[in-house]
C-alpha cells in the first residue's frame, strides 16, 4: 500500500457565481520515502493539491488516504493529530506567529501535541542552529529577514518527526548558496528518516533532482 | 530557557499587540458592571430598609385616619414630616375588635421651621408611656428610664441631633423648651429622625397652639394581636367595621413604596438589560475584527495540528481575561459609586441601612460573573466560526 493515495480528489472553489476548478479529477500515489518534486504555472493548483495532502483544505470529491485511511472522514481530534505528527508543511507564504520568538514558533506544534506543552527546547534550538539561525532563537519575526522567516518555518516542519514533509516552494527567498543547504539538510532528512519529501518549487533544476518529478497543469498532474 | 510558553501566555501576549483595544473593552465592561454593581446594591438596599423599618416597628397592626396610609408609611418607613389626626375615643373602638391583645397610641405633631429658635422641621412623637410597647426597649437602651414631662429624646439621625452633635441642649419646640435628655440608638426605621416626648407635654403645646393638633386627638394607633391570630385578619376586621381608620397588617407596610421602588428596579432592570445586549454587541463585533484579522495565524496553528478546542480556548483565555480585569474594575467604581450616591440619594438616604459585607461580596460576584459571560457571550459566535473554517482558507483570508 502507498503511504498516500489520492482518488480522484476534485477542488472546486466558488466565489459568487463563479466556479474555479483548482485541482480536477487526479489520482496519484506516493510511497513511503519518496522525494518527489511538482512544477507547474503559477495558478496551476500545486499548492491546492498540497495542502489536500496536508489536511488542511477538503476536497470537493474524492479521497485522500494515508496509509489507507480516508483523512477528510476522520473527526476535529484524528484530524489535528495527523497535521501535528505525520505531517511537517512548509509554507508558501509567511506562516511564524508574530508574538512568538523563533524558538517558540519551533515549539508551537508541541503545544497541540500529545504532551500538550512546549517542551523540547533543546531540540527547538539545535534545529534552528542547523538552518543557520543559531543566533536568532529569540528574534521575533519582525526582527528576521524574509529568508531567515522561511528558515525558521522549515525549522518548525521538523520539530514532530514528520513522516511526510509537505514543502511549498521551501527555498523561493533564498539564495542559491542557502537554497543548496536547505536542499541538502531535507534531502538528508528524507534518506536518514525514511520520510516522504514533496515540494513544490518553481526551479527546474531543483525539480530534476528529485527521484520523482511531477508536473501540474490547469489542474491536472502528469508524470515528468 | 523561558518557559513561560503556554495558550495562556500567548493569549495574554495578544491583548498586549493592541493595548488600546484592549482598554478600551476593559473600560466598556468595567461600566457595565458598575452598572450592576450600582442598581444590585440599590434593588438590595431599598428592600432590606423597608423590611427591617416594618420588621422593627414592634406593632402587629397599624392603624390610622381613613385615607392617611401612604402618609403613615412615609413617617414609619422614610422620615418624611407629614400630619394627620383621628379622635382618641377609637382607641376604645379598636380595642373592642377580636383578637387585639395590647394597643398604644401616638399623635404626631410637625414642628415649624423657619421661626428663630425653633428645631429644624422635624416630626415630634408624643407617645403614652403608660401602655407603649414601640418606643420602649429603645428608651430603655438609651437612658434606662421613662422621660419626663418638659424632656425628650431624638432619634439616632434626628436633624437636630446631626446638626448639633450634642444631646442635652435646651430646645424649643411648639413654643416650649424641652430638654433633651439623650439618643436613641438606630433603629433603620422612621423613628430614627424623630423627636419622642411623652404624651402629657400635649396640653402645654395646644395651649400656646401653634399646632393644628385639637385637643383628645392622636394620629396613630398600634396594636398588637393575640397569639396565633393572623394579624391581616385583624387589620381587616378593624378596616370593616370602623370607617374612620385603615389598618395595615405589618408585612404589608410599605408595600405602596415597595411598589414605587418596583418601579424604579423594573426600569433599572430594563437598562441594565439594554447595556448587556449593546456590550454583547460591541464584544461580538470588536471580536469579530481580532478573529478577522487574525485568521491566518489561526489557520497557521490549524495547519500545525491545533484541534478547534485549542482555538476556543485561546480566544477564551483572551475574553475571560478582559472580563475579568472588566469586572474587577467594574465592581470597584460600582461600590465606590452606590457607596457616594447612597449619601446623595434622598431615597436611599432615608431609607438607609447599610449593606452587609456579605451582602456586597455576593453582588461582586454575581456582577463579575455577569460582566465575564457576557465578554464570552458576545465572543462566542466570532470564534467558533474562525474554528470551523478550514485551515488554508483561513490562512489566505485577507
Ligand atoms: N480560496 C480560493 N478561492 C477561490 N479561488 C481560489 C482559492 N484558492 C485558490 N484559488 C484558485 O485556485 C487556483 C489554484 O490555486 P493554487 O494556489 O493552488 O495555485 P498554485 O499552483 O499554488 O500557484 P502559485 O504557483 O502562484 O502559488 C488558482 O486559480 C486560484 O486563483
Ligand atoms: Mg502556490
Amino acid at each position: 500500500m502507498a503511504q498516500i493515495e489520492l482518488a480522484e480528489i476534485e477542488k472546486i472553489f466558488r466565489v459568487g457565481d463563479q466556479t474555479i476548478t483548482a485541482v480536477s479529477a487526479t489520482s496519484l500515489a506516493i510511497e513511503k520515502g519518496d522525494f518527489v518534486s511538482i512544477v507547474g504555472h503559477s495558478g496551476s493548483g500545486k499548492t491546492t493539491l498540497l495542502s489536500m495532502i496536508g489536511g488542511i483544505i477538503s476536497p470537493t470529491s474524492g479521497k485522500v488516504l494515508f496509509e489507507g485511511n480516508d483523512i477528510f472522514s476522520l473527526n476535529d481530534d484524528a484530524l489535528s493529530s495527523y497535521r501535528n505528527l505525520k505531517v511537517g508543511f512548509m509554507f508558501q507564504f509567511a506562516s511564524l506567529l508574530p508574538v512568538l520568538t523563533a524558538q517558540e514558533n519551533l515549539l508551537l506544534p508541541g503545544l497541540f501535541g500529545p504532551a500538550g506543552r512546549a517542551a523540547d527546547w533543546k531540540k527547538a534550538a539545535e534545529l534552528l542552529d542547523t538552518v543557520g539561525l543559531g543566533e536568532k532563537i529569540h528574534a521575533y519575526p519582525s526582527q528576521l529577514s524574509g529568508g531567515q522567516q522561511r528558515r525558521v518555518a522549515i525549522a518548525r516542519a521538523l520539530m514532530n518527526d514528520p513522516e511526510l514533509i509537505l514543502a511549498d516552494e521551501p527555498t523561493g527567498d533564498l539564495d542559491e548558496e542557502t537554497e543548496n543547504e536547505i536542499m541538502d539538510l531535507l534531502r538528508s532528512y528524507n534518506r536518514e528518516n525514511n520520510s516522504t519529501f514533496v515540494f513544490i518549487t518553481h526551479n527546474r533544476d531543483l525539480a530534476s533532482h528529485a527521484k520523482r518529478q511531477l508536473m501540474m497543469h490547469h489542474g491536472s498532474i502528469r508524470e515528468q | 530557557m523561558p518557559s513561560t510558553f503556554t495558550l495562556q501566555s500567548l493569549a495574554l501576549r495578544n491583548l498586549k499587540r493592541k493595548p488600546l483595544r484592549t482598554l478600551v473593552l476593559i473600560t466598556s465592561i468595567g461600566l457595565l458592571v458598575s452598572a450592576f454593581v450600582f442598581v444590585l446594591s440599590f434593588v438590595r438596599r431599598v428592600d432590606s430598609a423597608v423590611r427591617t423599618a416594618s420588621d422593627r416597628l414592634g406593632a402587629d397592626v397599624i392603624v390610622v385616619p381613613s385615607g392617611s396610609r401612604g402618609a403613615a408609611e412615609d413617617i414609619l418607613l422614610e422620615n418624611r414630616v407629614k400630619s394627620f389626626y383621628m379622635d382618641k375615643s377609637l382607641i376604645d373602638r379598636v380595642r373592642q375588635i377580636k383578637g387585639v391583645d395590647a394597643l398604644t397610641s401616638q399623635t404626631y405633631l410637625v414642628s415649624i421651621t423657619g421661626q428663630c429658635c425653633d428645631v429644624p422641621e422635624t416630626v415630634v412623637v408624643a407617645f403614652n408611656q403608660d401602655t407603649d410597647f414601640i418606643i420602649k426597649p429603645w428608651l430603655q437602651k438609651a437612658i434606662g428610664r421613662p422621660l419626663h414631662k418638659g424632656e425628650a429624646i431624638v432619634g439616632s439621625e434626628s436633624s437636630l441631633n446631626i446638626s448639633l452633635g450634642l444631646t442635652e441642649v435646651d430646645s424649643h419646640l411648639f413654643g416650649n423648651m424641652f430638654k433633651m435628655v439623650g439618643v436613641l440608638e438606630k433603629t433603620g426605621s422612621g423613628l430614627d429622625t424623630a423627636i419622642f416626648i411623652d404624651e402629657s407635654n400635649i396640653d402645654d403645646i395646644l395651649r400656646k397652639g401653634k399646632t393644628s393638633l385639637k385637643k383628645d386627638q392622636i394620629s396613630i394607633i398600634f396594636v398588637k394581636v393575640k397569639k396565633g391570630v393572623d394579624p391581616s385578619k385583624v387589620a381587616g376586621d378593624i378596616g370593616d367595621s370602623i370607617v374612620e381608620v385603615n389598618a395595615v397588617a405589618r408585612k404589608d407596610i410599605g408595600r405602596n413604596i415597595l411598589g414605587t421602588l418596583k418601579e424604579l428596579n423594573r426600569i433599572f432592570f430594563v437598562t441594565v438589560v439594554l447595556a448587556s445586549i449593546l456590550s454583547i454587541f460591541l464584544v461580538w463585533a470588536v471580536f469579530s475584527a481580532i478573529t478577522n484579522e487574525r485568521a491566518w495565524e489561526i489557520g497557521i496553528m490549524r495547519a500545525v495540528g491545533a484541534r478547534e478546542v485549542h482555538v476556543s480556548r485561546l480566544f477564551l483565555f483572551e475574553v475571560i481575561s478582559i472580563g475579568v480585569a472588566g469586572s474587577i474594575v467594574g465592581v470597584a467604581c460600582g461600590t465606590a459609586v452606590a457607596v457616594m450616591l447612597a449619601k446623595n440619594f434622598m431615597l436611599l438616604k432615608k431609607v438607609s441601612t447599610d449593606l452587609a459585607l456579605v451582602e456586597r461580596a455576593v453582588i461582586a460576584l454575581i456582577s463579575l460573573l455577569a460582566g465575564t459571560g457576557i465578554c464570552v457571550a458576545g465572543a462566542l459566535f466570532p470564534i467558533r466560526r474562525l474554528k470551523k473554517m478550514e485551515p488554508l482558507l483561513a490562512i489566505r483570508k485577507d
